[in-house]
């Protein structure tokens, strides 16, 4: 998915630090809460989860080998024994992965209907200003990057038992069955920036579909069975031969993720929001070998949580005829936060 | 809404009611009012809505812009 203009060679403590904030949002804000619930609503007991060495069905972790669909597969690509500077960003890239299959399987084994889909990240309530039941409490962050990825390995490794755990639990008691879960799981890896490509692809070949777009945001998009989501307004910026757009979020990393799934990883990098909205022009050439001519005027949407923006990319040229199909898949996630443009035959 | 489109607004350099969406960085600058949005119901982040909401337009120096939304108890009307 990641470009060849993403920099994900010169920043790779900005990707652990990426990393180490999503491991902590999906552990702490989605997976940990809903648990509650299923105990709550009497789905599953923390009984379940503990001292089930031989039950039936269970396989230790760390062997598995991918052999069923319940678990997030990643255990048994947990750390490796060798830490030499070549092998970091070995190691970071299966990190990736694993947090990516982590993340999936939280909503995988999400029951529809029976869970909340419970968001607590409002900066004050995480401050404890509505609740202090609420209040979280970070793990401390900080050491050399070795350091900091073999920590992040370990953790991730414990977030994953404790997934596998709960899914296991409700496929034994019934609540979900294997096969659904998996299925959730094929039909969630494919949505994601996809459906930000589709957008996009639309609004090139329906005049009706972009104004309502633009005018409306999420409304437009019941239309096209995207999941309109509810996280805040949806706001579209349309590039022009006179303006070109780019996405930011200075404060944490808003972006519309209920409709687009996850932005480019280096969109939570700190380097890219300092460097964005200090000087927008310099800073798409130095990171994205993205030039914009002086001609265009760039202008950088700061995305706070009500307004969470995207891009609408110009058309390229030489794609005139092309179905959505076709259209959609010039666009990356890069284009669809102004870091790229989308151009025929990449 | 006490701001309109058009209008130049300073953003205030802290806000008392606690209300932390404003970046640092744009504290204290000036700005033109682009867009209004009025009070925006976003319950999955915050329980109670804020104030209105403003898209502000701030221009840099070689005239690129950066637009911010941030809710009127954050605004002042510039002089």
């Amino acid at each position: 998915m990641d470009g060849s203009t993403a920099p994900s060679g010169h920043d790779l403590a900005g990707l652990v630090h990426a990393i180490e904030s999503d491991l902590d949002y999906f552990r702490l804000k989605r997976f940990e809460p809903r648990v509650f619930q299923l105990v709550r609503r009497g789905a599953i007991s923390f009984s379940d989860l503990v001292g089930r060495e031989g039950t039936p069905g269970r396989r230790p972790l760390g062997t598995s080998g991918g052999t069923s669909g319940v678990t997030s597969g990643g255990a048994s690509r947990g750390a490796s024994g060798g830490a030499s500077a070549g092998d970091l960003e070995d190691r970071v890239r299966v990190l990736q992965d694993r947090l990516d299959a982590y993340i999936l399987g939280i909503a995988a084994m999400s029951l529809p209907g029976r869970t909340l889909s419970l968001v607590v990240e409002d900066v004050r309530k995480e401050r404890g200003d509505y609740d202090e039941f609420l209040r979280f409490t970070k793990p401390a962050r900080g050491g050399g990057l070795h350091e900091r990825v073999g920590r992040v390995e370990a953790e991730l490794a414990d977030a994953e038992l404790v997934l596998d755990a709960v899914t296991e639990a409700l496929v034994r008691r019934g609540e979900v069955d294997e096969g659904s879960v998996e299925a959730r799981r094929t039909e969630l890896s494919e949505l994601g920036h996809r459906n930000g490509a589709r957008i996009v692809a639309r609004a090139w070949s329906d005049p009706v579909f972009k104004q309502r777009l633009l005018e409306t945001g999420r409304e437009a998009l019941r239309d096209m069975d995207v999941p309109t989501g509810r996280l805040g307004r949806l706001a579209v910026a349309e590039d022009t031969e006179e303006v070109h757009n780019v996405v930011v979020c200075t404060l944490c990393s808003c972006y519309p993720h209920d409709v687009l799934g996850d932005p480019p990883w280096w969109y939570r990098s700190d380097e890219y929001k300092r460097r964005i909205v200090a000087d927008p022009r310099a800073t798409l050439a130095d990171m994205f070998d993205l030039v914009v001519p002086p001609s265009r005027k760039i202008q950088v949407h700061d995305s706070t949580s009500d307004l969470r923006w995207m891009v609408l990319p110009r058309r390229p040229e030489g794609t005139e005829g092309w179905d959505e199909d076709r259209l959609a898949a010039l666009v990356t996630s890069e284009c669809l936060v102004g870091a790229a443009e989308p151009r025929p035959g990449t | 809404m006490r701001f309109r489109p058009g209008e130049r607004v300073a953003v205030l350099g802290e806000n008392p009611d606690g209300n932390p969406r404003t970046p640092p960085y744009l504290r204290g600058r000036t700005a033109t009012v682009s867009k209004c949005h009025g009070v925006v119901v976003n319950p999955l982040d915050h329980r109670e809505p804020y104030p209105p909401l403003y898209t502000i337009t701030f221009v840099l120096d070689n005239g690129d812009e950066i637009t911010a939304d941030i809710h009127e108890e954050w605004l002042q009307p510039a002089r």
